[in-house]
């Protein structure tokens, strides 16, 4: 029983795009644009030749934010997507209909269709992988070049995420929605 | 002739190699474990299981870089590759390019079987053929192309009639072995020479190593034309952009273009593409006229230091000098040279890249001068000479053969490497029909030139100009559809390959070892050099029999039996042992059995590993305790030479000097080509790759927004994009990344084999647009000196 | 007919004769065709769902509600509204609206019926749903509470009709209310499906579930002239004639309040500074279909309204279907300016543009199964014409 979160420190990242295709290869993620649970967002870099606005350039990972209070899973009609014991948000798809409420009611875009079950997939921290072989790390932590991720539990504070948690300085995306999401990016 | 026969018998076995290997097959099974039958997977993707897998260490093939990782094997399929937290190298990491390496194994279009030429060069069609017949094709031809029998014969036993060539990877030195020492041609081409040579060389020339840069130590770093964050590079990599961005490792980053680099950057600058040489000799110029250099260290060390420092001077090197040229205002450059004589430890970073402008090697003689002004070199946060794991070597039994003749693409070179020399100086020499003997074969491996070399029309006629064209390889690259047998070779995930030392500064040793078994009927290139030479081997001997006086009396004095014997004519003799075998006999003979046993559960090895390596948190490790790495050692090779004489003796400046000629115009209406590499992308080898396919889809051409928005060109349009040499189409991405009169394209799109189904057609390759430009040192293709014009189509 | 212990009073010449035997007039003729072509639409379309599932509709990652939930939503707006409009005789006892009364509450029953058929190929899995929706239900999730009340309002409205058909007023009245009661709050449940989405700051609050109730009053006097003019062939007796006036009257005032309601929400939207809210409100009002809702549904049956007060029927049917039309716009508006601004506003591959406003137009199959449903709708409605006597009886 633990209560897992992530903390990225997003500026060692740089986009090389490790995590998702570590994510697809551990847990079998179809291949397609749309089909991703993790990613990395840039933004177009502002101004002009050649005095250009490096702060602009940022590189922000992003996956579900396992919320403490989960927009996608209250409007699940039939309780597909639930906390499991470790606090992680998944996704049931024996129960899930493909109402695609979640998909809209979730903030970060954290949610697809696996158009193999014709059910919503998300990131699972990689619970039913990694995680129920005891392993410790997530896929996307593991492989990054410039190790942007500490996964952990939250819940115990000689973990290396409280540690990091109580040490740095973070923030939360989209805090003012009211999600408490588990992913939290260090400054 | 006695004496004749001692420089013989000299040579013999003088040349060791540190390589060799044979089939993974066969005992393999037996010393490892017994695998699972190979079998492909049904999805694209697989999810792990929660069972126990096998946990193979295996060692990346996608890029030159390798990495080491373990491939989790489930009922012969490899499920995932994970990082491998014992390499200090890789330490614990896989980008998006090795983690998508299962794709490659699994990939639809891989060769599969032997095929044999039925239709004519490059149309594709050929005939499945068993090995056998494949090897005796490459023997004796068939009705479409000649043997190599007939064409010895026809050159009388000039084995340089043959030329060859190879990408980077472990396999490469077997295949030199087999080329070079057994079948004995000297004309071999490889990646060096359309890569980094000039880097190489001009570091060696200057302090004695290309070392390390130790970043993670380092406090001040300039960067440029190397784009670590795109072209990743380990652990240069993982220490650079841990601790950028204000956290005590403060970046320079000169390039033409914004990279993720740039991004990263304290500060960017825009450079005038080719033109860092004037950057590096004006920041100099602060250092010397400031007086702000290590004199202990120069004092040490120095060779011709008031030399070069009356030359900068005198040549009024300045900053003001250097801002019309580069394009960085000289305060910047002040500023920059400043803080780096006054940084603690800085480091103007070696790179690692292409050669993009004919100054190159003056280029990297500059940086290393002005990194030696520091006294920033053999310590700790500075560029590091460290002290690598030796392996012992392996004897090659290589026979001489009297009728070989010499290199020749030596035309406007200073220096030819002896070992591979300058692919596009020999390719247009032969094309252009003035190689003193005619070069009439040519075996590919694991490379290909057609969309490597610039300008790949001569590649093209280089290849239809050859009587025998043979092709290993795992994909049906551009350059296969011109060969005429074509061996498939085992995905690096498929075999074990000969062990590998690496690092300087934590140096380990490495192992590959076979996840699954070749699928298909693949095979290992070690399986394929020893076969192909067995069946080589006597119908060649005979050959040299008849046109080589020498040989013949060797025969008459020790008998046919033992000349073949004993000469090293037995090709297949360098591979009696396979790989596994001899990697163990190796790391035995030299760490004890061990270290065997750690690298075969590891997959690496260094002294003390056991008690070394430990977990310092969730993702990093240790890998040597700090006093017991590499930082400073004694050793003879430290020096800086600042005035190397030598060179000015075959026409090459003895110090880095600009001049006016290095200056390239873009006529107005025209754009300057350049390109790169993406993080997500390995040159033509992975365009086929479903994975990476998903993350970048095709290349597109990079414009300055601004000047886009005047022609009417929005992001996608179809361009057509064209040289002196070439014309391609390709999609608009404008952008203010890049300068007004520059354009972008990633290297190695735009496939022309039709067998890669997700690579054909897709996207544009820039080899097709570059001119064939060389620098004059090495011969090595610069990438960055073609103008295009560009249209909307 | 009689099943169990269940009366139906059928029309005495109902048989599939009755059914083909409409006056063969030129427009008849189209109507009939047209059915036929959407009926057959209905099933290529739902072929194709079956064949290809959702890749045989243009829904997105970003934009995973597309047509069929509009038009889901078109058809349950357009239940409600025929309750609302039926109720208004036969439960509240307005002795001028209950001639339209069982013509409405069979209305309801056709449209709702449409609607779920529209949507059972909209939400992947129809069965699944009915299992959990039961074992597990979601109670915090407005799907939930929709889905459940419509199933028990259709439920109390075939009662309700059945009692009507059978003359039982009193039991009528009972069903009446409680089904028009369900269906309110299904309704309103509707619209908080929206309303709940904080992550869709341009629909979330209180604005929607309201407004859902008002826009269904007024889609049911819109469908009362529609059904009401096809009834009589726009030939209307005095009776009928007054009926109408009346419906006019009540949909000038609420039309006059929408316009309210939506200039308020736009301009607070617009210019409220939310983030996400009001560069959201700039976009819409530039949009073609937005301008379709607004003339359709308002500024034209308000001019007609206005013109004499409601004394013009014959020009009211026709600015109804003008409003019906607009209606479909104001549900296609709903859903797709819902999501029409990405979640995720950084680029994620380099070689894309920086996403924008999101595009959607529905797939061939979204629309072949849409217009099924209204074909479907209208052979219901006409089929129940053939069967029952949906005029008020004599004598009452
Ligand atoms: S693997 Fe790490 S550095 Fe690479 S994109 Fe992902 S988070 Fe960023
Ligand atoms: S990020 Fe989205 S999918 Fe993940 S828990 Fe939050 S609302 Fe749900
Ligand atoms: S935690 Fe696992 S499932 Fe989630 S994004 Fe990372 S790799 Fe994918």
């Amino acid at each position: 029983m633990a209560r897992y979160g992530m903390a990225l420190d997003y500026k060692n990242c740089i986009n090389c795009k490790a995590c998702e295709v570590a994510c697809k290869e551990e847990n079998g993620v179809e291949l397609g644009a749309e089909k991703h649970r993790i990613w990395v967002g840039a933004n177009d870099v502002k101004g002009e030749w050649p005095l250009l606005d490096i702060a602009s350039a940022a590189f922000l990972p992003s996956q579900c934010q396992h919320c403490e209070d989960a927009p996608c899973q209250e409007v699940c009609p039939t309780n597909a997507t639930y906390y499991d014991e470790n606090h992680v948000v998944r996704v049931d798809s024996d129960k899930c209909i493909l109402c695609s409420y979640c998909m809209n009611a979730c903030p970060y875009d954290a949610r697809y269709v696996d158009d193999r079950t014709m059910t919503v997939d998300k990131c699972t921290f990689c619970s039913d992988t990694r995680l129920a072989r005891g392993e410790t790390t997530t896929a996307c932590q593991a492989t990054c070049p410039t190790k942007v991720r500490t996964f952990g539990d939250l819940d115990d504070p000689n973990s290396e995420i409280s540690e990091l948690l109580r040490t740095r300085e973070h923030f939360s995306l989209k805090a003012h929605l009211g999600t408490n999401p588990k992913l939290f990016y260090l400054t | 002739m006695p004496k004749e026969i001692s420089r013989r018998r000299f040579l013999q076995g003088s040349v060791a190699l540190t390589v060799i290997g044979s089939s993974a097959m066969g005992k393999t099974n037996f010393i490892y474990f017994k695998k699972e039958k190979s079998s492909i997977p049904e999805s694209i993707t697989t999810k792990t299981s929660t069972k126990k897998a096998e946990e193979i260490p295996f060692l990346c093939g996608i890029c030159v870089n390798k990495c080491a990782g373990f491939a989790r094997v489930e009922d012969g399929v490899v499920t995932k590759l994970n990082p491998n937290p014992y390499f200090p190298k890789s330490r614990n990491m896989l980008c998006a390019r090795g983690n998508a390496g299962i794709q490659t194994t699994y990939d639809p279009d891989r060769l599969k079987y032997p095929l044999v030429r039925i239709g004519e060069r490059g149309d594709g069609k050929y005939k499945r053929v068993s090995w056998e017949e494949a090897y005796n094709a490459i023997l004796h031809g068939t009705d479409k192309f000649k043997g190599l029998l007939q064409i010895l014969e026809e050159e009388k036993d000039n084995r340089s009639t043959i030329a060859y060539c190879n990408g980077e990877g472990l396999s490469k030195e077997g295949f030199e072995v087999l080329m070079g020492e057994k079948i004995g041609t000297v004309n071999y081409v490889d990646e060096v020479s359309i890569c980094l040579e000039t880097t190489l060389g001009g570091y060696f020339a200057t302090i004695g190593t290309y070392g390390e840069a130790d970043l993670s130590n380092a406090d001040y770093l300039i960067i440029a034309g190397a784009n670590r964050a795109e072209a990743i590079i380990t652990p240069d990599t993982m220490d650079l952009f841990k601790r950028s961005k204000g956290r005590g490792l403060k970046t320079i980053v000169l390039d033409p273009r914004f990279t993720n680099t740039a991004a990263k950057a304290d500060r960017w600058y825009a450079v005038n593409p080719g033109t860092d040489l004037a950057f590096v000799l004006a920041l100099t110029y602060v250092a010397l006229s400031e007086e702000l250099y290590d004199k202990a260290f120069i004092k040490k060390y120095g060779v011709g230091f008031e030399a070069y420092k009356n030359h900068i001077i005198s040549h009024k090197y300045t900053p003001e000098w250097a801002e019309n040229i580069t394009n960085i205002p000289a305060k910047e450059i002040i500023k920059t040279a400043r803080e780096f004589m006054s940084a603690q430890s800085p480091i103007y970073y070696q790179g690692r890249r292409s050669v993009f402008s004919k100054n190159d090697f003056q280029l990297r003689r500059a940086m290393a001068i002005f990194q030696g002004l520091s006294g920033n070199l053999n310590k700790k946060g500075g560029i590091i000479y460290g002290e690598p794991l030796e392996l012992p070597e392996e004897e090659i039994n290589s026979p001489i053969y009297n009728q070989a003749q010499g290199r020749f693409d030596k035309h406007n070179i200073a220096i030819l490497s002896q070992r591979a020399g300058s692919w596009m100086v020999f390719r247009n020499m032969v094309v252009e029909k003035k190689s003193p003997y005619p070069v009439r074969a040519m075996f590919m491996r694991k490379h290909n030139p057609i969309a490597g070399v610039p300008n790949s029309a001569k590649t093209i006629q280089f290849l239809k100009q050859m009587d025998l064209n043979v092709m290993i390889d795992i994909l049906p690259s551009d350059s296969m559809m011109y060969a005429d047998v074509v061996l498939p070779e085992a995905s690096y995930l498929e075999r074990t390959s000969p062990v590998a030392s690496y690092g300087l500064l934590e140096p380990a040793i490495v192992q590959r070892k076979a996840a699954i078994e070749p699928l298909y009927e693949t095979k290992t290139p070690e399986q394929i050099y020893k076969e192909l030479a067995e069946v080589l081997s006597k119908p060649l001997f005979e050959i040299s029999k008849k046109y080589d006086n020498e040989l013949q009396e060797e025969v008459k004095k020790r008998g046919e039996k033992n000349v073949y014997k004993e000469d090293g004519y037995i090709l297949s003799d360098a591979w009696e042992k396979d790989v596994a075998e001899r990697n163990r006999e190796r790391v035995v003979k030299a760490f004890g059995e061990d270290a065997w046993k750690i690298l075969e559960e590891k997959g690496v090895y260094y002294s003390n590993i056991e008690k070394y390596h430990k977990q310092v948190n969730a993702n990093e490790y240790q890998y040597y305790p700090e006093n017991k790495k590499k930082y400073s050692v004694e050793t003879d090779n430290i020096k800086l030479v600042f005035n190397f004489r030598h060179l000015a003796d075959i026409g090459v400046d003895s110090m880095p000097t600009w001049k006016d000629e290095y200056l390239f115009s873009v006529p107005e209406g025209k754009f300057r080509l350049i390109t790169g590499r993406h993080a997500q992308f390995t040159q033509s080898a992975t365009t086929n790759n479903m994975m990476l396919r998903d993350l970048i889809h095709t290349n597109y051409l990079w414009i300055n927004r601004r000047i886009a928005d005047k022609k009417g060109i929005k992001f996608g349009d179809m361009l057509e994009v064209k040289s002196k040499v070439g014309k391609v189409t390709i999609k608009a991405y404008p952008t203010e990344k890049i300068a007004p009169n520059q354009v972008f394209m990633i290297h190695g799109f735009g496939g022309l084999s039709q067998d890669m189904t997700m690579a054909y057609g897709n996207g544009a390759n820039d080899a097709t647009l570059l001119e064939d430009i060389h620098e004059p040192v090495y011969g090595a293709a610069v990438m960055h000196e073609t103008n295009v014009e560009i249209r909307k189509v | 007919m009689k099943i169990g212990p269940l009366s139906i009073p059928l029309k005495e010449d109902f048989s599939l004769k009755s059914i083909l035997g409409f006056e063969k007039t030129p427009v008849n003729m189209l109507l009939a065709l047209s059915v036929i072509a959407m009926l057959v639409m209905l099933v290529v379309g739902i072929g194709n769902y079956l064949i290809h599932s959702h890749h045989a509709y243009n829904v997105t990652r970003q934009h995973p509600w597309g047509l069929l939930i509009a038009v889901y939503i078109f058809f349950v707006v357009s239940s409600t509204g025929f309750c609302i409009v039926g109720s208004l005789g036969d439960v509240f006892g307005f002795k001028d609206f209950t001639m339209i009364s069982k013509r409405a509450i069979f209305g309801s029953i056709v449209t709702i019926l449409a609607g779920f058929t529209v949507i059972a190929f909209e939400i992947g899995h129809p069965v699944t749903m009915m299992i959990y929706n039961v074992l597990t239900p979601g109670l915090t999730s407005a799907i939930w509470w929709m889905g459940t009340l419509y199933g028990l309002y259709l439920t109390f409205m075939i009662i309700e009709f059945y009692f009507l058909l059978n003359n039982d007023m009193k039991k009528a009245k009972i069903f009446g209310l409680t089904g028009l009661l369900v269906g309110l709050a299904a309704h309103s449940n509707l619209g908080s499906v929206f309303g709940f989405l904080n992550a869709r700051t341009i629909s979330q609050g209180v604005y929607y579930p309201t407004y859902f109730i008002l826009t269904a009053f007024i889609t049911g006097i819109f469908l009362s002239f529609i059904i009401m003019g096809f009834r009589y062939k726009l030939n209307f007796n005095e009776k009928t004639k007054k009926l109408l006036e009346g419906l006019a009257k009540i949909q000038g005032l609420l039309i006059s309040i929408l316009i309210f309601f939506m200039t308020w929400k736009l301009l607070t939207d617009m210019y409220g500074g939310v983030p996400t809210r009001s560069d959201v409100a700039h976009h819409i009002i530039h949009t073609a279909p937005f301008w379709a809702e607004v003339i359709l549904v308002m500024i034209i049956p308000l001019l007609v309204i206005l013109k004499d007060f409601g004394k013009s029927p014959v020009l009211m049917f026709w600015a109804s279907l003008s409003g019906m039309v607009g209606i479909f716009f104001m549900r296609y508006n709903l859903v797709h300016d819902t999501q029409v601004k990405p979640l995720q506003m950084m680029k994620i591959r380099e070689y894309q543009l920086s996403p924008e406003w999101i595009h959607y137009f529905p797939s061939a199959s979204e629309i072949m199964i849409s217009l099924g449903g209204l074909g479907l709708c209208i052979l219901l409605y006409y089929v129940g014409t053939r069967a029952f006597n949906l005029d008020e009886e004599e004598g009452h």
